[in-house]
């Protein structure tokens, strides 16, 4: 491996066995008829400073998972270790209310929907400031300031701390809802589809601010993100989910030139190129998302694979390293031979 | 009408539909906005026309001013929409004007659904959750083709198996909140073909949808379009969908077309600096991660608060003081068919 390279990175996050089902109620009693496996055993971590996206279609889990970390939904099962600022590792899931206030001033999230994420009767002093009231953090004046401070970092000039969200355009609002995120100095960022609302040539000024904030104040980040292209864009690895499990992760750069599940091949020859020459005989996956609350046995993806045998049809696969950091959940991923991306100049992985 | 025909002098014999210098707004009590600004672009038969940009570039509002849907108070202030329109004697037809007729008048609504079908963003709330997909399916056919109730039930489970939606017999007794979003864009695309248009708009079909699922739908509007023989005109924001899709294709900024051309030289040569920095601002999955995206600097303006002169040029890197923000640049055609609305190329 890397050891003898470099200092092996610390873990600033580590998740195992990480569940969350949510019970379906029928009939008058509300009585419990089974449940949605959101999350079904999902183990990964995240080093310090680095950026792990998360990818997966729409019910796969993902905003889940990043919700539990948060402790936004108290996950039904499993360890969530997270390395807080004095060293020690704590499990966030397990953590009482009263202390997980502390520990969210180190993990901060960006949302999703610039526009709803706001409250439109609030100014962006309010807006930007409000964790540092909810945390009595400094008097008022001192508030200004890091909040003027928070502005600035992420372009937005100081004077606009007056005004109300409906001022600013997209771009702008995603930037506010940036600052809020930074304004307690956090460790970990949580970002959900932070530019999936956002015009393609604002989502490219955004992306780069996200990039060289994470330089400047040492962030990590949990990038959470369907759009293939963006999330190997901003990510050093990459999880890949379906239906509640963790199906691949590994390095970005080898999870796209070499994946290893047929999920993530498929996924990435469903991505549509921006290029007419590189129109193909894509493969397209047939058939539908399994349903979380009734998954089919063995494999969930067996169904839709083209690689499935009898194993796969009743035997669940585990996640397994089968090069150094990459995992995979797959019965056959040491025999087959899958398609990724090409690269434009590719002078292989290194 | 006639003399408003001849008022253009390009008139190709194969026309298909033609958008001449369409200009519609929305008069609001806070002041007008223009939402298409003189936009013009051919839709060749049989062939797919990819619009491309970003909100609020004028793009849906072009598509459905053509049909005649404009939500309140739209209006269509000038330009032309020739339409080839069928008619029952003549096989090639004859070519209309549609802003010539009432938009609830008899004509429009014989071509709206029938002639010219319209596929919604948003498969969840295009259907009516009261009524079984069957019923809307028939009630569209019923409506536009002569044909009983039975026969019009025999066409909906048949456009439904084209779609690739299984058990079709079945699903015609379901409601729009039973079936996933994949199968619910079917059943949209199905409704919309079910009376042989000859020009399928389809406006962001796949926006709401997943890759993989996005990758099915894709495949079947271009199968259905090589056995139909229809024109589709795709409006879309992402580029990748537009590389997948379109034969020609058509990038719009605040109203107006900045540049038109074939597919292959709009990626490969684009001329317009918007086109450009456009391109260079998606990421690619071929490109090394964590490189800095060239991105475009400000943001889109409000349409109330339209620069002057040429609608880019605060954002423009190639901005020539003087001239861009003056004038507003006329399009010019450079080679064959590649038009381009931007100062760089002016003159010569």
């Amino acid at each position: 491996m890397v050891e003898d390279t470099k200092q092996a990175p610390q873990r600033l996050l580590d998740v195992t066995d990480l569940r969350k089902y949510f019970p379906i109620k029928k009939g008058f009693l509300r009585r419990e008829v089974g449940a949605i496996r959101a999350v079904d055993d999902v183990s990964f971590f995240i080093n310090e400073g680095e950026t792990l996206g998360l990818v997966g279609e729409s019910g796969c889990g993902k905003t889940t998972t990043s919700r539990c970390i948060l402790r936004a939904v108290d996950p039904t099962d499993g360890q969530i270790m997270f390395r807080s600022a004095v060293g020690e590792f704590v499990d966030v899931a397990k953590l009482p209310q009263s202390q997980l206030r502390l520990l969210r001033r180190e993990m901060q999230m960006i949302f999703q929907d610039p526009f709803s994420s706001l409250n439109p009767r609030m100014t962006l002093l309010d807006i930007v400031g409000e964790p540092l009231l909810n945390n009595g953090i400094g008097n008022r004046s001192e508030r200004e300031e890091r909040v003027a401070d928070a502005l600035e970092l992420v372009g937005l000039r100081p004077e606009f701390m007056r005004r109300y969200p409906h001022a600013f355009s997209g771009g702008q609002r995603q930037r506010i809802g940036i600052a809020r995120a930074l304004v307690l100095r956090p460790r970990l960022i949580v970002a959900d589809e932070p530019v999936s609302a956002l015009d393609v040539s604002v989502q490219a000024q955004v992306l780069n601010l996200m990039m060289e904030l994470q330089e400047e104040l040492d962030l990590t980040y949990l990038f959470v993100a369907h759009d293939l292209s963006v999330v190997k864009h901003i990510s050093d690895r990459v999880a890949v989910m379906y239906v509640g499990k963790m199906v691949e992760v590994a390095v970005s750069q080898e999870l796209f030139v070499q994946p290893r599940h047929p999920y993530t091949a498929a996924l990435l020859s469903s991505n549509p190129q921006p290029d007419p020459r590189s129109r193909s005989e894509r493969v397209v996956l047939q058939g539908e998302v399994a349903n979380p609350a009734d998954p089919p046995p063995g494999c969930y993806f067996n169904p839709r694979c083209s690689y499935a045998t009898d194993i796969c049809r009743t035997q669940a696969p585990q996640l397994t390293e089968i090069s150094p950091e990459h995992y995979v959940s797959c019965h056959r991923a040491e025999e087959i031979e899958l398609p990724g991306v090409v690269m434009a100049d590719s002078n292989g992985i290194g | 009408m006639d003399s408003l025909l001849d008022a253009n002098l390009e008139r190709p014999k194969d026309e298909f539909l033609s958008v001449r210098n369409l200009h519609t707004h929305f008069p609001l009590d806070e002041g007008t906005v223009v939402a298409v600004d003189g936009a013009s672009f051919d839709v060749a038969a049989g062939k797919t026309l990819g619009i491309v940009g970003e909100s609020g570039c004028g793009k849906s509002v072009a598509a459905r001013s053509i049909l005649g849907i404009l939500d309140k108070p739209g209006v269509i202030v000038d330009g032309e929409i020739r339409f080839r329109h069928r008619t029952a004697d003549d096989e090639s037809g004859e070519v209309v004007d549609l802003t010539n007729y009432d938009v609830d008048g008899e004509e429009m609504r014989s071509i709206r659904g029938g002639e010219i079908a319209y596929v919604f963003q948003e498969p969840m709330t295009s259907f009516s959750p009261v009524h079984t997909i069957g019923n809307q399916l028939m009630e569209a056919i019923l409506l536009h083709r002569d044909v009983s109730k039975s026969e019009a039930e025999e066409i909906a489970i048949d456009m439904l198996r084209q779609v690739g939606i299984p058990l079709p017999e079945e699903r015609i007794r379901q409601y729009s909140f039973e079936l996933s979003g994949g199968l619910r864009q079917r059943a949209m695309i199905a409704m919309a073909l079910s009376c042989n248009p000859s020009l399928l708009i389809a406006d962001e079909p796949t926006t709401a949808l997943d890759v993989t699922t996005q990758a099915q739908i894709l495949e079947l509007i271009s199968d259905l379009q090589k056995e139909f023989g229809m024109a589709v005109m795709l409006i879309t924001h992402d580029l990748g969908v537009i590389a997948e899709m379109a034969d020609d294709v058509v990038v719009m900024y605040l109203g107006k077309v900045v540049e038109s051309a074939p597919v292959d030289d709009i990626f490969h040569d684009p001329k317009h600096p918007y086109t450009k920095a456009l391109l260079q601002s998606i990421p690619r999955v071929q490109s090394e991660s964590r490189e800095m995206l060239a991105s475009i600097t400000g943001s889109i303006p409000h349409p109330y608060d339209r620069p002057s002169g040429c609608a880019f040029n605060p954002r423009c890197p190639s901005f020539i003081e003087g001239t861009c923000d003056v004038g507003e640049p006329e399009s010019i055609t450079i080679g064959s068919d590649h038009q381009v609305s931007c100062f760089l190329y002016q003159e010569g």
